[in-house]
């Protein structure tokens, strides 16, 4: 099994390879984006210099450093499998002898490692070199981030595959992808820190998986949170990914003996 | 078990969703669903033996499609059983599709934007195919399919019948037992069908492959098919040798007359043939028609000559399109009757 799931991230990373120049103009958007951000936060930090417990530099750091991570779990697998369920290409994936959630999530690790080097790796460089983004709160904490980053990826493969598969049930698609493309950046705190939340929705948020996908990580970069509170996170990210993986198992199963292709 | 298939009364309901029409309907709708239920696969049986190659026709929407996506362990069947290569597709998809190859023709199964040999390593680890035998398959294929020319080009770029070949040889690079083609030959151009011909009837012969096939060139059955079974509105309505449906169904022989010069067609004018049909194509050539049944064409061929000077005789066979396609224009009812 594990060398099949990587022959499909090989297929992933040079898939993305195909469309390297799209990613050129990927560094500028995300550039925008962070400059934005810088901009609007500088505005509110001149009138408070703490607000909601962060200093301006550490709430910088933690625009920046989110839209960089962002640039690399983000997966379009949900949008893909959609398409590939409506236009009955699903066909290919299911005479093959391999799980279809491990080909779909396999491949996205694969486009995932390609991000990584052709633009997360830009952009870190860039936004490094025109903001000031401070460094991880200590090695340790640095090594901690990256086991957490590595849990972000996995859980944005296993949510992706649970919404593609809903598109054997549903004619159109769009307005789910969409709801969850904005829940995502919304929940994962890579608009606003989770902590500037209305107590409501913070209370919201806890009881999802949202927040582990990019405020744990920057809270385990920029330090804020405890040692004990990161062992809490990380264990708490870790059942989530299962679960989330398991639900997808058993979702895929019951929806593909829905699937009806049509012609062809 | 390898390459057996056994069908019992296989069914495939598709639900549909009634739109109703206008803004009214559309409002409705959003309330209120009425599904219609639509027999697309309605109570099939079959058994096919190894190494058999079965040709499987129909017109458009007669369901082959859809058993054959039963078969294939694609789609869920609403009720009958299916086994194949001992296995019941759907429920044991993963390990059946192991022992299985599938082209679908209006598909591929290939990575469309890059190099076509980054599938075939992928396929390799798929299937966990020995390097050794990798390597031996590669280069059978080259051999007949010459596909060592496309192996680094990205799919997008080949043209239909390169790419029919390279999803032709990943289907078969594990070398299954057991393989479905769903209209494997469409769009090709005569050469490119030829090539995939030949290259299935090798493999048929060499590996003892079973191979069900759809299409709707009717020379691909003849060519490749000793045994074809006509589906339409979900029912099988022929299960046989070609020979014998077109004995069933060819009830007309046609006899064609070049005769010496005119003196001889004044002569065969005045003949007096019972139970055929005359038809002149041009001074010197006639075509007598008549039924199977009335009298043989040896009988006819010596009445003629013995009576008149002849210098060609043809005797014209009936064309399988001609005689599939009474058996999808006179629908279900009587076609049947032309079988009993």
């Amino acid at each position: 099994m594990p060398s099949v799931a990587l022959a499909f991230a090989r297929i992933g990373f040079m898939n993305m390879l195909a469309f390297r120049l799209r990613y050129y103009t990927g560094v500028l958007t995300y550039f925008i984006n962070v400059s934005v951000y810088y901009f609007i936060w500088r505005a509110i930090f001149q009138a408070d210099p703490n607000f909601a417990g962060f200093t301006f530099p550490q709430i910088t750091t933690y625009v920046a450093v989110g839209w960089i991570i962002r640039s690399m779990y983000f997966n379009n697998i949900d949008t893909e499998m959609a398409s590939d369920i409506l236009e009955g290409k699903i066909t290919m994936a299911l005479i093959k002898p391999v799980s279809v959630q491990l080909s779909y999530v396999a491949r996205s690790a694969g486009e995932s490692v390609f991000r990584l080097g052709m633009l997360s790796a830009p952009t870190a460089v860039v936004l490094a070199l025109i903001f000031p983004v401070l460094p991880p709160a200590s090695l340790a904490h640095l090594a901690v981030f990256l086991v957490s980053l590595a849990g972000s990826v996995l859980l944005v493969a296993a949510l992706n595959f649970i919404v593609g598969s809903c598109a054997v049930r549903l004619t159109s698609i769009l307005g789910l992808l969409r709801a969850k493309f904005w829940i995502q950046d919304l929940l994962s705190g890579v608009l606003v820190p989770i902590t500037l939340f209305p107590a409501p929705l913070r209370e919201v948020s806890r009881l999802l998986p949202f927040e582990h996908i990019g405020f744990t990580p920057l809270m385990i970069y920029l330090g804020k949170i405890s040692w004990s509170e990161i062992a809490t996170a990380l264990a708490v990210e870790a059942l989530w990914i299962v679960g989330l993986f398991a639900f997808g198992a058993w979702f895929w199963r019951v929806m593909s003996r829905q699937i009806t292709v049509h012609g062809g | 078990m390898q390459g057996c298939v056994e069908v019992s009364d296989l069914v495939k309901h598709f639900r549909s969703f009634e739109r109703k029409e206008g803004l009214w309907g559309a409002l409705q709708n959003l309330f209120v669903r009425e599904y219609k239920t639509v027999a697309a696969v309605d109570g099939i049986s079959f058994t096919i033996q190894r190494g058999e190659m079965v040709g499987y026709i129909g017109p458009n929407g007669a369901g082959k499609s859809t058993s054959i996506k039963m078969l294939a362990g694609i789609l869920s069947p609403t009720s009958g059983t299916v086994r194949a290569n001992g296995f019941e597709p759907f429920r044991e998809r993963a390990r059946y599709t192991r022992t299985i190859g599938a082209v679908f023709g209006q598909r591929t199964q290939l990575w469309w934007d890059i190099a076509v040999v980054e599938s075939f390593r992928l396929l390799k680890r798929i299937y966990r195919v020995s390097d050794a035998d990798y390597a031996a398959r590669m280069k059978e294929f080259d051999e007949v399919l010459e596909l060592g020319r496309y192996l680094h080009m990205p799919v997008r770029k080949l043209s239909l019948g390169e790419r029919m070949r390279c999803d032709m040889a990943a289907a078969l690079l594990h070398n299954p037992p057991l393989l479905f083609l769903d209209e494997p030959t469409i769009g090709l151009d005569i050469v490119a069908k030829e090539n995939i011909r030949a290259f299935l009837k090798r493999v048929n012969r060499q590996y003892g492959t079973t191979v069900l096939l759809t299409t709707h060139d009717l020379s691909d059955i003849e060519e490749l098919c000793p045994r074809l079974m006509i589906i339409d509105h979900g029912r099988l309505l022929f299960d046989g040798g070609l020979a014998e449906l077109k004995r069933q169904l060819w009830s007309e022989t046609t006899v064609r007359f070049d005769l010496k010069d005119r003196d001889q067609a004044l002569i065969f004018e005045s003949l007096e043939i019972p139970g055929v049909r005359r038809e002149k194509l041009s001074d010197l050539s006639y075509r007598l028609s008549f039924h199977r049944d009335s009298r043989t064409a040896a009988d006819l061929i010596r009445q003629v000559v013995t009576a008149v000077d002849v210098l060609d005789i043809s005797i014209e066979e009936q064309s399988i399109e001609d005689v599939v396609s009474r058996i999808y224009q006179g629908g279900l009812s009587e076609a049947v009757r032309c079988l009993r």
